[in-house]
């Protein structure tokens, strides 16, 4: 099977031009002569460097540089590309850019892409398939929808208008307990909270059961648990303490500064 | 992987280099200069000892300038080379060693591509001192041929040095600590050596470590096609001796890049 990898660590070089570096993926990746031109058009066309490409990487903004480092590892055609945290330490317009990119080359390109990130809100827009691992165990792997629903559904928050009549509210109750979307209702002063197994249909049904009452809602919030609250859910709540090398630091901080769009 | 794959990897490991030294102009000025202000500033200051004709018989020759042309000229050689090992320090801490650690390439190719690019680069320094000492009057007594033989004898000292230090460079982790083993290194070598005195004017216990000294069979060679002829067993004592040192620092270079861990 053909690989492509970018690693979390900007592996382009600042003093060569975008052409030249992949000219030299090309090459340490042994193309052929004549489909390396046609190859690097198609990659520089994808992640949008066409423009540049004649420019020197030290000039280039650091999602331009993320984004040369991703056509870097696309040259060769693999089946698979794996790409470590690619967002990592990378601003919120950076980072939308990067996801359009990736996104467009699972669309365009057909391509399986396995991304590794520590960002949960990444993995469940990018994602069709989330899994989480802790140290090494594969905890949980599926959709992030099935994942959220998974762990339990969302949480529907409502109150009543203040004029509203406490015995047709208590019947309301009644009624909404025996539903079989709803797990639990409990109150906090005047809120309700009610606890759904049923994520993305029990706002509708929610509402199909009050309509038959003569009740006005002041207020309805859908609270749905996050990809957040599954990770720390299988991986506990405690804080990680791992070992990195002096080396891994040093490394990690340049590449810091370079995605920044420093030299 | 086969050979083929190997030549490639070397090829385009040696172009990244070439690229990179081409875009330093600065870097190539000052590797010029600095070796200028030697022959100026020491040309000049010893002028007026082989006013004194016993120190113009131990030089071999009656004019300074010309004793010392081959000296600065291995001397440029020894320092491009043996500094030039920490671009795999740089690399790895920019990211781009692992970009070529996980190319299909032989991890050998990587120190070999570096050690063909410093040796051409040596070579292009060393023929601007040679355009620069036959300026300031030091003409090369062999003529052109004498000039490409020393120039490939600079390119091999300068391999030897290389060599040496990316064997340091796959280990060390910081450009200070590889300076200050170089400095350490060096600094004896250079004073032990034929290159700017003649161990004629050493005493006997110097003179015996400048035998074991690497730079005196390099320097012998050169001094003599600039000043003395074609002395055929100098050059030729002095081409085998560098030639067994090479192989079996090449060899040493080998295993620890295909053998041990480089990040």
């Amino acid at each position: 099977m053909n690989l492509g990898y970018v690693s979390q660590d900007l592996a382009i070089d600042d003093e060569l031009t975008g052409l030249d570096n992949l000219w030299l993926q090309a090459g340490l990746y042994h193309m052929d002569r004549s489909i390396r031109k046609k190859r690097i058009d198609e990659v520089l066309e994808l992640v949008g460097l066409r423009e540049r490409a004649a420019d020197r990487v030290d000039t280039y903004s650091g999602g331009m540089r993320k984004r040369l480092d991703i056509a870097c590892g696309l040259i060769h055609r693999p089946g698979i590309l794996f790409l470590d945290e690619p967002t990592l330490g990378l601003d919120i317009q950076t980072r939308h850019e990067i996801w359009h990119y990736v996104n467009r080359l699972r669309e365009e390109v057909k391509m399986t892409i396995l991304l590794t990130t520590h960002y949960m809100d990444e993995a469940d827009t990018l994602c069709r398939r989330a899994a989480i691992i802790d140290r090494g165990e594969l905890k949980a792997i599926d959709t992030p929808a099935r994942l959220k629903q998974n762990i339990g559904g969302g949480v529907v928050v409502f109150k009543f208008t203040d004029d509203a009549d406490p015995h047709l509210v208590e019947k309301a109750l009644e009624v909404l307990r025996e539903k079989e979307f709803v797990k639990e209702i409990s109150s906090n002063s005047d809120d309700y909270i009610l606890l759904t197994n049923d994520n993305e249909e029990a706002l509708p049904k929610f509402f199909a059961v009050l309509e038959r009452f003569p009740l006005r809602l002041q207020k309805v919030t859908l609270k749905m648990p996050s990809l957040d609250d599954v990770f720390l859910y299988h991986t506990g709540e405690q804080l990680r303490e791992g070992s990195v090398s002096k080396e891994q630091i040093a490394r990690s901080r340049t590449s810091m500064h370079r995605l920044r769009g420093q030299r | 992987m086969d050979l083929n794959y190997g030549l490639r990897g070397t090829y385009y490991v040696f172009w990244r280099e070439m690229k990179r030294f081409s875009s330093q102009r600065l870097r190539i000025m000052m590797s010029v200069v600095q070796p200028v202000v030697w022959l100026v500033l020491m040309g000049n200051m010893m002028t007026r000892l082989t006013d004194n004709p016993f120190t113009a018989e131990m030089l071999g020759v009656d004019n300074y300038l010309a004793f010392m042309v081959p000296g600065v000229m291995i001397m440029t050689s020894l320092f491009s080379g043996v500094y030039g090992g920490i671009s795999i320090i740089w690399d790895r801490r920019l990211g781009f060693l692992i970009k070529l650690l996980s190319a299909p390439i032989p991890r050998y190719s990587i120190a070999l591509g570096k050690m063909s690019a410093l040796v051409i680069q040596t070579m292009i320094q060393v023929s601007i001192i040679a355009l620069l000492g036959s300026i300031m009057g030091v003409l090369f007594i062999t003529g052109p041929g004498g000039i490409i033989v020393a120039l490939l004898f600079c390119g091999l000292f300068s391999a030897i040095m290389s060599s040496i230090s990316l064997f340091l460079s796959a280990s060390v982790k910081t450009p200070e600590t590889l300076f200050a083993i170089i400095n350490f290194l060096t600094m004896p070598l250079v004073f032990t050596s034929n290159a700017l005195f003649p161990t004629g004017a050493m005493p006997s216990w110097i003179q015996l470590i400048s035998r074991f000294n690497p730079i005196t069979y390099a320097v012998a060679p050169v001094r003599a096609l600039v000043t003395g002829g074609w002395e055929f067993d100098v050059i030729v004592s002095g081409a085998a001796i560098l030639l067994l040192m090479l192989l079996f620092l090449q060899g040493v270079v080998y295993y620890r890049f295909e053998k041990g861990s480089l990040l």
